[in-house]
Parts: C-alpha cells; sequence; structure tokens
C-alpha cells in the first residue's frame, strides 16, 4: 500500500511563485505522468517528491506519515543523466545500493556476503536486459543501456515510489520503445506508484494510469512571478494494451 | 595557377617517419648551437667555464655519479638525488593526503565550504618563499622545514582544485546516492573519493613542477646534501659542467614522474578516460 | 625567490654571453670599460665615487669612459666578470683565485684596497670557547670567505673540517636561522655578525682579526685589458685614492661621504663606521703598496690556495694545488709558471703613492 496524498503544496523561492495550490490523492500502485510546458514546476514538485527541497508551505504524505526530510531509500529515483556512477561496473552500480546497506562503516562487502549481493544484483540485471554487460563500466554503455541501469540501481532497494524525472528523453525511438514496455513490466510486478515527469504527451498517456498536467493560470508578463503553475488537468487514462494482457495472464493463472 | 590543387598548409601532416624527425630537429639544433657556442670560447680560453665541452660534461658525469667523493666518500649525484627525493616524496604525500581530505570535505559539505573556502583561497595567495624565515624558526633548518616549504607551496593549489572538482559532480550522483541509503560519510567515501582519485594525480601532476621549485628554493637555503643544495653551491664557482647535467638531471626524473603518473592512472582508474573534460 | 633568479641570470648569462662568443670583449686597446661592484663595506667607495663624478673625472684624464655598475649580488658580479662583460670586478683574494682565475681568466688584483679585521666571525651560542665548535653543526656559505675562516679557526686549534659538520646557509637567511633552536654555530661576516652578537648568549670565538690580511678586498682588472690599456689602471687607482682621502679623513666632508655609503648599504653613518673599524682601510697608496709587497702575502696566498685544492675548487681534474699560477709583485710564483692566472700588482699603486698618476 503505497498511498501519496499532496496537501495544499506550495512551492516559492524568494518572491517567485513556482507553485501554488497543488492537491491530489493517488493511490497505491499508480503511475502518474506529470506533464506541462517548460519551466512551469512539473521537475519542481518532483523534487519536492524526493525531498531534494522543501515545499514552502503544504504537505506530503505516505501512507499518512509525512516524508521523511532528505531524499531516503524508499523513493527511488532515475534522473535523465548522471543517475549511474562512472567508476563502478554495471553489477557494482546496482550493488551499491546493499553494499552501503550492509556493508559497515566503509559500506563494502567481502567474500560470501558480496557473493550474495552480487548475484541478487544479476538477477534484476537481468530483469532489465543487461546481464551481458555487467562488467562494463557505463561509459561503454549505450543511453538506452545506462537508464536501464539506473532503473536496475534503483529497483535493488525497493522503493514504494519511484520518481523518473524526463527518463526517457534522450533515447531514439526505437529504444524508447523497448524500455517503455520494459517499464511497465517493472512497474507491474513490483506494484510501486510512479511518478514520471515526461515532456512527450503520447509517452506519458501510453505509460501513465493517469496524466496530472501543470501550468500557470495567468500567464501575463507581469503576473508571472506572483502565480505559480498548479494542476491544469487530471485525467485517468486508458491502460496500454501491454498491461491489459497482464492483466489477463494474471487472472488467468488464478 | 589553380593553388586550390595545392593542400592547404592546415591539412598538411607529416609521415610517421617525418614526424619523428621534426621531433627530434629542435633538440638537435639546440646542441649544434650549444657546440658551436662552446667550441668559439673554448678556443679563446681552455679554461673556460661558462659552456663546458661536451668531454668537460662527460668527465664531470662520471666524478659526481660513479667516482666515490674525495672528501666524504659518497657517490654524490645518488647522494643528492636520494636526499631530494626524499624530500620531494614526503612532501608531495602530505600536501596530497591534505588536499584530498580538506579539498573532499570543502566540496562537499556546505559547512565545510563556508568555512574554510574563503581561507584557503587567501592562503594560497601567501606566497611560501617570503614566509620562509618563519618556518625555520618554527620548524628548524632541517628537513622538516624543507617538506613543509613544499607542501606550504603546492597544498593550497591541490586542496582548491579538488574542492572545485568535487563541487563539480553532478547533483543527481548525490541524490541518487541518498536514495541508495547513502549517509553523508558513505557519500565521501564511495561516490567521491574513488571519483576524485584519478583527478588527484592530475593536480599532482601539474603541481609537480611546482614542488621542484619549492624543494630546490629550501634546499638553496640551508643544506647539507640535495640536488638544489649541490647547484647553488657550484653556482658560487661557476661550474656549468657540473651543474648542466644536475639540471639534465632533474627535468629527466621529473618527466620521468609525470610520465609514470600518466600511466599509473590509465592504469588504475580505467574508466576515468571517458570522465575528462576537454582541457 | 632571490637565489633562483640568481641562478636563472646565471644560466641566461651563460647562454647570452657564451653564444655571442665575449672572446671579442678580452684583449684589445679601446676606450669604454666597466667596473662591477658589490655592497660591503670595502667596496662603498666606489658607488659614492661614480656619483660624486669622481670616477667620470679621472676616466676623462684618460680619454676614457668608465662605467660602474652596481650588482645586488656579490657572486653574480664575479660570474659576469668572469665571463667577460666587465672589465673589472670588486671581490676577496680566494675569490678571484678560485672563480675567474681557475676559469682561465688571466686576473690582476690592482687595488689592495683593505682586509678584513674583524668582519668575519665565528660565533657560537652558548659557548664561549672555540674548542666548543668540535662536534657543532657549523652554518655558513659553504665554500665562501667564511668557510675559509672556519679553517683557519680549526687549524690554530689542531682540528680539522671533519671535526665539524659544514651546513650550507645562504647569507641572506643567516640571522633567520640563528634564531632557530637547531642553529648553535655561525660564520659570517658584517653586518650580520653585529646584529646575531646582539642576541644574548651569542658569543665571537674567532674572527679575521685573529688572522689579519688573510681575507682581503681588492679591486680586480682582467689582466690583458690592463696590458693594452694602462690607461684604464691609472684611472681607477686615482680616482680610488681621491676617494680614500676624502672619506677616511676626519672632515666634514668625511661624514658626508661616510653617511653616504653608510645609507647606500642600508645602515647609517654609526652602522658604516662601526663596521669600518674592524675593516682595515689602506687610507694612503703607501701602506697598501708595503702590505702587498710583504711576504706575508705569499704566505696567505699559500694558505688560500691549499684551502681551494683541498675542496676540489682548483679544478676536479686537478693533481695538486699548482695548477693554477699566481703571480707577486717581486716577481716570484707560486705554481705553475706557464699558467700563472692570478697576480697581485703593486705598480699602480706605487704610482698613486708617488703622484705620478
Amino acid at each position: 500500500m503505497t498511498e501519496v496524498s499532496v496537501q495544499d503544496v506550495w512551492m516559492e523561492y524568494g518572491d517567485q511563485i513556482v507553485l501554488e495550490r497543488i492537491n491530489f490523492e493517488v493511490p497505491s500502485h499508480s503511475f502518474i505522468s506529470l506533464v506541462g510546458p517548460s519551466g512551469c514546476g512539473k521537475s519542481t514538485f518532483l523534487r519536492l517528491l524526493l525531498s531534494q527541497e522543501r515545499a514552502t508551505r503544504g504537505t506530503i504524505l505516505i501512507d499518512g506519515k509525512a516524508i521523511a526530510p532528505n531524499p531516503e531509500p524508499d523513493r527511488g529515483v532515475v534522473f535523465q543523466k548522471y543517475s549511474v556512477f562512472p567508476h563502478l561496473t554495471a553489477v557494482e552500480n546496482v550493488m551499491l545500493g546493499l553494499e552501503i546497506e550492509r556493508g559497515g562503516v566503509f559500506g563494502r562487502l567481502h567474500g560470501r556476503a558480496r557473493r550474495i549481493a552480487r548475484s541478487e544484483a544479476m538477477e534484476i540485471l537481468e530483469g532489465v536486459g543487461l546481464a551481458e554487460s555487467a562488467t562494463k563500466y557505463p561509459s561503454a554503455l549505450s543511453g538506452g543501456m545506462q537508464q536501464r541501469l539506473a532503473i536496475a540501481q534503483a529497483l535493488i532497494k525497493k522503493p514504494r515510489i519511484l520518481l523518473l524525472d524526463e527518463p526517457f528523453g534522450a533515447l531514439d525511438p526505437g529504444i524508447r520503445s523497448e524500455v517503455h514496455d520494459l517499464m511497465l513490466r517493472l512497474w507491474w510486478d513490483t506494484k510501486m506508484t510512479v511518478f514520471m515527469v515526461t515532456h512527450d504527451l503520447s509517452e506519458a498517456f501510453y505509460l501513465g494510469t493517469r496524466v496530472v498536467a501543470f501550468d500557470r493560470k495567468r500567464k501575463r508578463e507581469e503576473e508571472l512571478k506572483r502565480y505559480g503553475a498548479s494542476i491544469a488537468f487530471d485525467t485517468l487514462t486508458e491502460p496500454a494494451p501491454f498491461i491489459a494482457d497482464l492483466k489477463a495472464k494474471e487472472a488467468a493463472a488464478g | 595557377m589553380p593553388s586550390s590543387r595545392r593542400e592547404r598548409l592546415i591539412n598538411r601532416h607529416p609521415g610517421p617517419a617525418a614526424g619523428r624527425l621534426l621531433a627530434l630537429a629542435p633538440f638537435a639544433l639546440f646542441l649544434v648551437a650549444y657546440s658551436v657556442g662552446s667550441e668559439i670560447r673554448l678556443a679563446e680560453n681552455p679554461n673556460d667555464k661558462l659552456l663546458p665541452s661536451f668531454n668537460a660534461i662527460a668527465d664531470a658525469i662520471q666524478r659526481m655519479a660513479f667516482e666515490p667523493d674525495r672528501r666524504t666518500g659518497s657517490y654524490l649525484l645518488w647522494e643528492d638525488t636520494v636526499a631530494s627525493l626524499s624530500r620531494l616524496g614526503a612532501g608531495v604525500l602530505l600536501a596530497t593526503v591534505m588536499g584530498a581530505i580538506i579539498g573532499i570535505a570543502v566540496g562537499l559539505i556546505p559547512y565545510a565550504r563556508h568555512t574554510m573556502s574563503a581561507f584557503i583561497a587567501v592562503f594560497a595567495m601567501i606566497p611560501p618563499l617570503a614566509v620562509l624565515p618563519i618556518l625555520f624558526i618554527t620548524f628548524g633548518l632541517g628537513e622538516v622545514s624543507k617538506v613543509v616549504l613544499i607542501v606550504f607551496g603546492i597544498a593550497p593549489y591541490m586542496t582548491r582544485d579538488i574542492a572545485l572538482r568535487v563541487s563539480e559532480l553532478p547533483s543527481e550522483q548525490i541524490v541518487k546516492a541518498q536514495t541508495l541509503g547513502a549517509s553523508t560519510w558513505h557519500i565521501a567515501w564511495r561516490i567521491v573519493l574513488p571519483q576524485m582519485l584519478p583527478r588527484i594525480i592530475d593536480t599532482l601532476r601539474l603541481s609537480l613542477g611546482a614542488a621542484w621549485l619549492f624543494l630546490i628554493a629550501a634546499e638553496a637555503i640551508a643544506a647539507q646534501s640535495g640536488l638544489g643544495y649541490r647547484i647553488f653551491l657550484l653556482r658560487r664557482y661557476l661550474a656549468m659542467d657540473v651543474i648542466l647535467p644536475y639540471v639534465f638531471w632533474i627535468t629527466f626524473l621529473a618527466v620521468s614522474f609525470d610520465y609514470a603518473l600518466r600511466k599509473y592512472q590509465g592504469w588504475a582508474h580505467p574508466w576515468f578516460a571517458s570522465q575528462r573534460t576537454p582541457a | 625567490m632571490k637565489s633562483f633568479s640568481r641562478l636563472l641570470i646565471t644560466l641566461m648569462t651563460s647562454a647570452s654571453i657564451g653564444l655571442a662568443g665575449a672572446s671579442a670583449a678580452m684583449a684589445e686597446e679601446k676606450t669604454e670599460f666597466k667596473l662591477a661592484w658589490s655592497i660591503y663595506v670595502g667596496w662603498m667607495p666606489w658607488g659614492w665615487a661614480a656619483d660624486q663624478g669622481i670616477v667620470d673625472k679621472w676616466a676623462d684624464k684618460y680619454d676614457i669612459t668608465i662605467e660602474v655598475v652596481q650588482f645586488n649580488d656579490y657572486i653574480e658580479s664575479i660570474n659576469q666578470y668572469t665571463a667577460g662583460a666587465f672589465d673589472g670586478v670588486t671581490a676577496t683574494n680566494m675569490d678571484l683565485l678560485a672563480i675567474p682565475s681557475v676559469g682561465g681568466v688571466d686576473t690582476t688584483s690592482l687595488i689592495v684596497g683593505d682586509f678584513s679585521n674583524g668582519n668575519d666571525a665565528l660565533i657560537l651560542k652558548d659557548a664561549d670557547t672555540l674548542e666548543a665548535v668540535v662536534g657543532q653543526n657549523v652554518n655558513l656559505v659553504e665554500l665562501s670567505v667564511s668557510h675559509y675562516l672556519l679553517a683557519r679557526a680549526l687549524e690554530s686549534i689542531d682540528k680539522a673540517e671533519k671535526d665539524i659538520s659544514v651546513i650550507n646557509t645562504s647569507d641572506a637567511d643567516m640571522i633567520a636561522a640563528y634564531q632557530t633552536d637547531d642553529v648553535t654555530a655561525v660564520v659570517t661576516w658584517n653586518p650580520l655578525v653585529a646584529e646575531i652578537l646582539e642576541t644574548p648568549g651569542a658569543t665571537k670565538v674567532f674572527d679575521s682579526s685573529d688572522i689579519p690580511g688573510e681575507i682581503m678586498d681588492l679591486t680586480a682588472v682582467n689582466t690583458e685589458t690592463l696590458a693594452d690599456n694602462p690607461a684604464f689602471g691609472k684611472a681607477l687607482v686615482g680616482a680610488w685614492y681621491e676617494t680614500m682621502s676624502i672619506m677616511l679623513s676626519d672632515t666634514p666632508e668625511g661624514e658626508a661621504a661616510r653617511t653616504a655609503m653608510g645609507e647606500a648599504s642600508g645602515t647609517d653613518l654609526a652602522g658604516y663606521d662601526m663596521q669600518l673599524a674592524s675593516t682595515q682601510m689602506f687610507a694612503e697608496p703607501s701602506d697598501a703598496v708595503t702590505f702587498t709587497t710583504s711576504k706575508d702575502v705569499e704566505t696567505t696566498m699559500q694558505a688560500v690556495r691549499m684551502f681551494l685544492f683541498e675542496r676540489g675548487l682548483l679544478g676536479d681534474g686537478a693533481s695538486s694545488p699548482d695548477i693554477v699560477g699566481i703571480g707577486f709583485p717581486d716577481g716570484s710564483i707560486l705554481g705553475d709558471e706557464a699558467n700563472v692566472k692570478f697576480r697581485f700588482n703593486a705598480d699602480y699603486m706605487s704610482m698613486a703613492a708617488d703622484g705620478t698618476l
């Protein structure tokens, strides 16, 4: 169960109001696409969910409890770039979450514990189709593979919420659709709630169960500073055919 | 006459053999010029000390490197080299460790940055040779003050450089690490430090030239052995036949260290080559 | 940084002068001459004489021009002379023998201006006998006259350099060095000596007045240049003794001269007079001639050349101290007669004494 409740959230930088009166409830296992024109504050909102920044007003609750003031493992993240660590191989990148958790002061595992962590990481890498690239450094991977690695890296901590900040924007269309389907499958299997910021409306509607659009109501030049963006519309979407298939398979399996 | 048929200069490249010849040419020219100048002076005055002949230089090398000194019985070139390299090594090691610890702290932790940044920037501007008398009084005239001078000379720059590079790490990495459960310490130890190690090697390579400078200056002031000591001692007597080989030896050592560091960096941190910002 | 720029200047000088083939400057008849001097009590008169126009007056008398150039660095002045850029230089007997003479530049001591009579000293911290220096580290400018003084001091108590340990310390930092706990013995020269002696616990246990006449301050010129251009020698000597007669006299003009010299060397009249007190300057050319022609000079040069030889400063290939010949006014020669590169010349000083300049 991962219900997210956003209550009257405002975000201000000094005089400038970026977000105002953001309110919505998110039931468990949702896939929320956050869309809107450039600079409308959707990425800012994601950062609030991440606790990278703190809202000036309002609260965000997960299952009734306020989110922690720092980024924590309960909310995983995949950025558009720089999500993975260049100095670790693919499998080491994925293992990192486990090493930090189980590795004591220096966050390192040795011997048996390390082997266990490694096999857990390899499982996830297989899940995203990167098992063959396990010992490569990210610089040897293509953009699409790097993003898959970033997702794998986040997933090993089994976050309840996954935040995606325009994760597929830099990928070629062919690769993008492969990753879309991967993303859907992972979302379905892990039952996480996903918030995804994107520019691409078709992607938003394909992946999301709900599309939330941010926009400014007042757009005149002199009003830009004092009137922030809020939710312009909020609509449920049709699930992707892919999901319908998965649902059907699950139902058939009993 | 269509000049566009000839290849423009900017597009012309020498072949491999020609390229090597060109690289050697300035050195060869220099040796020829030296040789000519030296012969002119020696014809006039066979005892001239300013531009010794290649023979005289070879004799000096023989004397300093392969014959025990008349008074002390040691092989001067090697004794000097060991003395100088120990000081250089100690100074560089200390400066690197200090620079890494303080630099990472300042680059990563806002409280540290606010406290230390301005201080380090000002400290870096103090001319080290001007505070030598203070160093001597505090640390004496022995090895310690020489090592401290080297540290004083290069650590501030290295610290600032490392701090700058740490701050250039994408914030996405820091946030991602936190979502993987990392504390500030974990971030420093597993994310920042490993990415800094090859950059520390870079800044070390760039600082080595200055480190040699401070080493030689410190030895010129108060010492009993060392490459800088020997050069300044013999400067009195214009013994260029010894000074020139010593200078070339120092240059050779410096070039070798730079090369060795570069090779080590490529071997120990194979992932770094793709990260390098151009310039 | 000074030391480093000195090295840089030496290297650059070598390159430029060497390649220009400065041999041309060495021996021929000419009318323009250059004299290099550096700041030291015995050589300040040259700066004052140049400022007062005394040098120009004497140069005009012989239809030549003499450019008097002050160097901040003593060694640099000698190196420039050795390289052929200057025709004359002020230096000690030991340094002239060791640098230009060994370097093949035949050098003549034209004027014996003075000898150090207390200006160079061995100072011990918290000990007051010369014997106490045994076993200590001694800080001094290695291979300079300070080193020579130390060698003679050790000789005087039947000890040798192996009974102490020399640490080369630059004179610019001598005072700071003395303040550190590590340093317990130094040999240096005035005004550093006077300053260090002001520290409580500092005792002078040996100085140049214990070896009078051995550390000479000379004005030397290139022998060949002098032979081809006697006018150069006459002008220099004439200007020197005129200056001596003014500055060493007990008159207002003398005081003014010494004040100017004091200030030019970074002190004042009192400071300069104090330094003069431990310098035996030859006010009268006749006194200088007597000193120069005495047998003591030969004895001194024997001690000096042995000191240099034992430290490999007469050339590392030297098999004996005879390798460089030293000539004296009476014609006698110490060392290789066929390779005389250092000469004491009393002729011009005699002319000054006789008034025939």
